[in-house]
This record gives C-alpha cells, structure tokens and sequence, in this order.
C-alpha cells in the first residue's frame, strides 16, 4: 500500500514541478504521468532487482522512453516531459544523509553514502544517454533509408 | 527579406530558447534551421550558455556576424514550446518579417501561471516529496509552509540578482532551521523526511537534464558548464542544510 501511495505522491510532486517549470496547460498531467512512471517501474522490479542502482537505471530508461516517444507524437521538445519527469528520482535523501553523516563526523559512512549517491546519479545519467542515443540512431537511420528510397526513384539518365 | 532582417528573426529566436530553459544543440539547430530555410548561403553558430555567436553568408556573398550576451536565465518551458514549433512553421512556409516579429512579440508576452498558484504548487512539491520520503501528515505540511517560504525568498534574492551558489545556500538554511525548530518544539519527530522533501523544491531538474542532454549532443562545453551548475547547486544545498544542523543542534535534542 505505501508503495502504490509512494507512487501517487510522485505524481503530485511531479505535477506541481510542471506548474513551477510553466508546462503548457495541455501537457500539464502527460509530463506528470512521467514521474509516477518512474516511481512505478522502481516499485515493480523492486520484487526482483534487490541493487537499488539497477532499479534506478530502469526507471530512468522507463521515463526516457516515455519522454522521448510522447515528444515524438505530440511535436514539442523532449525536456519538457523528461525534466519533469526525472525529478522524484533525484537522490535527494543520499545527498541529505552523506552531509549528515560527515557532519557527525561518520567518515566512512559519510564516504560509503557519497560513492552510492554519485553511482545513482551515474545510472540517471546512463538511463537517459542509452535511450536518447538510440533514438537518434533510429531517427537518422530512417531518414538515410528514406534518401536511398527516394535515389532510387528517379530513373537513372544513361 | 534583408540580411540584417534575417539575422535579427534568427538571433530573437535564439535569444528567447536560450533565456528560457532550452538545450544548447536545440538552439544551435533551430537558428541554423531558420538561416538556411530564409535564404543563407551558409551559416555557422556557436552557442554557450551565456553567449551566442551567429555568422553568416547571404546569398548575394556579402558575411555578416551577430553576437548576444545572455544575462538573465529563468525556466519557462511555456515559450521554448511555442518557440519550437514557430521555427518550424518559418521553416516550412514563407512567412514575412513583421509577421515572425508580431509572432514572436505575442510568445514573448504570453503570461505565466498567476503568481499565487506557482507559490502554492513549489509548497505543494514540499509536501509531496515529505510524504515520498516516508513523512506523516503532519510533518508534511510543516513542508508546505517551507516551501512556500523558500519560493519567496527565491524571487527575492533573484530580484537583486543574488548568484545561484548563495540562493540555495539560504534556501537550505531555511529548510533546516524551521525543521529544526519544529522538531524542538515538539510538532514532529520526523525531521529527515521534512528536510529531504522540502529541499526537493532546490532541485536542478532541468540544469541536470539539460547536461546530459548537451553532452550526448557533443556540446561538451555547454554541458559541462551546465553541469557544474547543477553540481554548485546541490554543494550549496548541502552547505545551507549543514550550518543550523550542526550549529543548532545543540539547543535540540534531535
């Protein structure tokens, strides 16, 4: 119950970040289904993947893939929905602890909570390049066959 | 249409994607875009977050270069929207100069959200991502009213263009203090998750995004530097959290 409410919450915060970040009123609540995208996938792999760096990088190649396809369809720019989107999977609470833990004077779990944080800001990062690469991989291997269909038309001139 | 006209429609489009929250390599695109589709023989542009460099040849040979200073940035994901999808209709019909202009001057003056409404939703994060992060009810709106502090001081501080560094240093402050305060006066016992939840709303979503974005694109020196925004950014939360938790946690028994 906590895990669906957990997603819920990830919606309204992601849907108040929208109004902050001025999202056109038509695509207010397409960008927030983004977050509770996000928050759903971690929540359902959570069952299998116990490493919580690897439900991270499928939550973000989840609210990628997302992003990217509804920019496509809706013919507005990928950030709109992706920034939105990313945010209730900010490691705001590893940054919280690492300082606290410093601060008590815990270095080595200070350290210990740091290397975690930045390995999660790694798999956001890496979620987001893998799935906006392959797009434009897509994008311009269609446009190439596009071109070779359209050479091949033209009758040849001998 | 005049070169100098040309220039002007290309640099105003640029300008406004630029100052408003868009990825470096969509703003280099659609000037080049909009260049090539109006009649340059060549155009070559070069943008970093604070500058843009637009040079040109027009179809009669003569060159032509234009620079703008970016000073102030904001997040108004609204006019890169709207910017969008005018260079492509410039790109795809032909369109005159004054029409581009009026259309461009009627984006630009498109109203935000009432101001009444962006405080109360930056209050609204606060307590959803204090609920997110296993608050109760109570503790979560303790994180609304700090949110809505933290949204005021915010325009305050960038009214007298305060550096980014120093904003989220006091927006951390405040999150921590009035915690902490709430937590000494016996209001609640769950500090952490009010502390994590309201400095959510300091977050630099779009900044890391953005990044990331601009150095798949091979922007690096965009991207770079809008990283080490996003990397400033989260240090001065950390900083403005770290002061009253270590100063006043003397007085509060924690």
């Amino acid at each position: 119950m906590t895990l669906i409410m957990s997603c819920l919450y990830a919606f309204g915060g992601a849907f108040a970040f929208a109004l902050v970040f001025n999202i056109p009123k038509n695509k207010l609540v397409l960008s927030a289904i983004g977050g509770l995208l996000g928050q759903l996938t971690y929540v359902i792999f959570q069952t299998i993947i116990s490493n919580d760096v690897a439900l991270y990088f499928l939550a973000t190649i989840a609210i990628s893939l997302y992003a990217e396809i509804l920019a496509r369809v809706t013919k507005s720019p990928t950030t709109l929905f992706l920034a939105v989107a990313l945010i209730p999977l900010v490691p705001g609470g590893g940054v919280y602890y690492t300082m606290v833990y410093l601060l008590k004077g815990n270095i080595e779990l200070g350290v210990t909570t740091g290397l975690h944080t930045l390995g999660i800001s790694g798999a956001l990062a890496m979620g987001i390049i893998l799935v906006s690469s392959s797009f434009n991989l897509i994008r311009k291997v269609m446009i190439h066959n596009k071109r070779k269909n359209k050479a091949t038309a033209i009758p040849y001139k001998e | 249409m005049t070169g100098s006209q040309l220039s002007h429609i290309a640099m105003e489009i640029g300008v406004t994607l630029l100052s408003n929250g868009a990825e470096t390599y969509r703003v280099e695109e659609s000037m080049h875009r909009i260049c090539m589709a109006m009649g340059a023989l060549n155009a070559e542009i070069f943008v970093v977050p604070t500058t843009i460099i637009l040079g040109m040849t027009l179809a009669n040979g003569d060159h032509m270069t234009r620079t703008h200073r970016i000073h102030t940035r904001g997040i108004d994901l609204m006019k890169v929207e709207f910017i969008n999808s005018l260079s492509r209709k410039v790109c795809y019909e032909e369109m005159s100069y004054e029409e581009v202009l009026t259309e461009l001057h009627r984006i630009n003056s498109t109203p935000p959200y009432p101001y009444f409404l962006q405080v109360l939703a930056l209050g609204f994060v606060a307590q959803m991502f204090t609920l997110f992060f296993g608050g109760n009810f109570e503790a979560s709106c303790i994180g609304f009213v700090i949110g809505v502090g933290i949204k005021l001081q915010i325009d305050v501080m960038a009214r007298f263009e305060t550096n980014i560094f120093f904003i989220n240093i006091v927006g951390g402050l405040i999150a921590a203090t009035v915690a902490l305060a709430a937590t000494g006066l016996g209001l609640t016992s769950q500090m952490d998750a009010i502390i994590i939840g309201s400095i959510m709303t300091l977050v630099p979503g779009l900044a890391i995004t953005n990044s990331i974005r601009d150095i798949i694109a091979g922007d690096y020196l965009a991207g770079l530097t809008k990283g080490i925004e996003a990397l400033l950014i989260g240090t001065g939360i950390a900083t403005g959290v770290g002061i009253p938790l270590s100063l006043l946690s003397a007085f509060v028994r924690v």
